[in-house]
């Protein structure tokens, strides 16, 4: 894990290792959560794809957790 | 609207603002009268969207519970007052829907929704409202919606936050592509709840609600609303159908 780019998780600028993968942000950002709902510029991902898909400079993640009270 | 033969003077009254918004008028009102809803859970959101769509002259709203009216309930469930305290919420809630308008017809069913009634008690209605708080009813109400193909409008909060989504069968993804039932986790008790969290999303539903029975385009057809109260945030991502989904995976649309 040589370089470092910027990314955009949730809105915020962060810095992350290149070409991470969906499931190490995950577990980076602590989002671990069996509902977890990811975008990633703009698309829906299914958790099958998490191991996947990488993000490389600019990119967007959304972390979203339903929610199930009433 | 003079002379119309379809609404009564007093409903002309009763919807006057509601009738001079361009998509509803004496058509889209008379669509309503017509219309059925079937809202699972009379709590923080069913206590919203059922009041608003009685309000609105949605014909007829089979409203369906099993549980009574607690004090903890109260911080959140406005339908319900102090006076209410262990009353079904189904009694509840008909008398008040009842006052508010009695032309609304209310149908309380007081059970707890499963695959024993679930599908009875969806006949006749033209869309499912979810005021559930837990996955299992969600889960229930999902393959009631697709086996009537009808529309199922999700909405759930946790605290200050919320979610929000349509499913309409055999067009957008449904429920359970999103949440397969391997990920159910224990019943959920106790998920804190804030009053307008609730309020906010049952609002949304109960719009998303109207456009569908008056025939304009759900907004939230495979899209997920996602609503941060502690920012007052919006955001929305879109949808798209599980290729793995059990139950409706082998059906097109996205």
């Amino acid at each position: 894990m040589g370089h470092t780019i910027r990314i955009i998780v949730n809105g915020m600028s962060e810095e992350v290792p290149e070409n991470a993968t969906l499931v190490f942000l995950i577990e980076l950002f602590k989002e671990a959560d069996p509902a977890l709902i990811v975008e990633h510029n703009g698309r829906f991902v299914y958790p099958q794809q998490y191991d996947a898909t990488t993000v490389a400079e600019n990119d967007r993640v959304e972390f979203i957790h339903p929610d199930f009270g009433g | 609207m003079d002379g119309n033969p379809f609404l009564t003077e007093e409903q002309k009254q009763r919807y006057q603002r509601q009738l001079s918004i361009p998509e509803i008028g004496v058509d889209g009102q008379i669509k309503l009268g017509k219309a059925s809803v079937l809202i699972v859970g009379l709590g923080g959101l069913g206590s919203i969207s059922s009041y608003y769509l009685a309000a609105a002259g949605v014909g007829t709203l089979r409203i369906v519970d099993g549980d009574e009216v607690a004090l903890n309930n109260l911080n959140r469930q406005i339908l319900h007052s102090t006076l209410d305290l262990n009353r079904p919420k189904i009694e509840s809630a008909a008398e008040k829907l009842h006052r508010l308008n009695p032309e609304c017809r209310i149908e309380p069913v007081r059970a707890r929704i499963g695959e024993d009634n679930g599908l009875d008690l969806a006949k006749g209605c033209d869309l499912i409202l979810d005021a559930t708080d837990n996955l299992a009813s969600r889960h229930v109400l999902n393959r009631i919606s697709l086996a009537r193909q009808i529309p199922l409008i999700y909405g759930g909060i946790n605290g200050w936050n919320g979610t929000a989504a349509t499913f309409i069968p055999g067009k957008t993804c449904c429920f359970t592509c999103l949440f397969p039932p391997k990920d159910l986790r224990k019943l959920e008790m106790g998920i804190p709840a804030l009053g307008p969290a609730a309020g906010v999303i049952a609002s949304i539903q109960s719009m998303e609600a109207l456009r569908i029975l008056l025939g304009l385009s759900p907004k939230l057809a495979g899209r997920l609303l996602d609503f941060q109260g502690k920012e007052i945030r919006f955001r929305t991502i879109r949808l798209e159908k599980n290729p793995d989904c059990k139950l409706c995976g082998h059906t097109k649309g996205g």
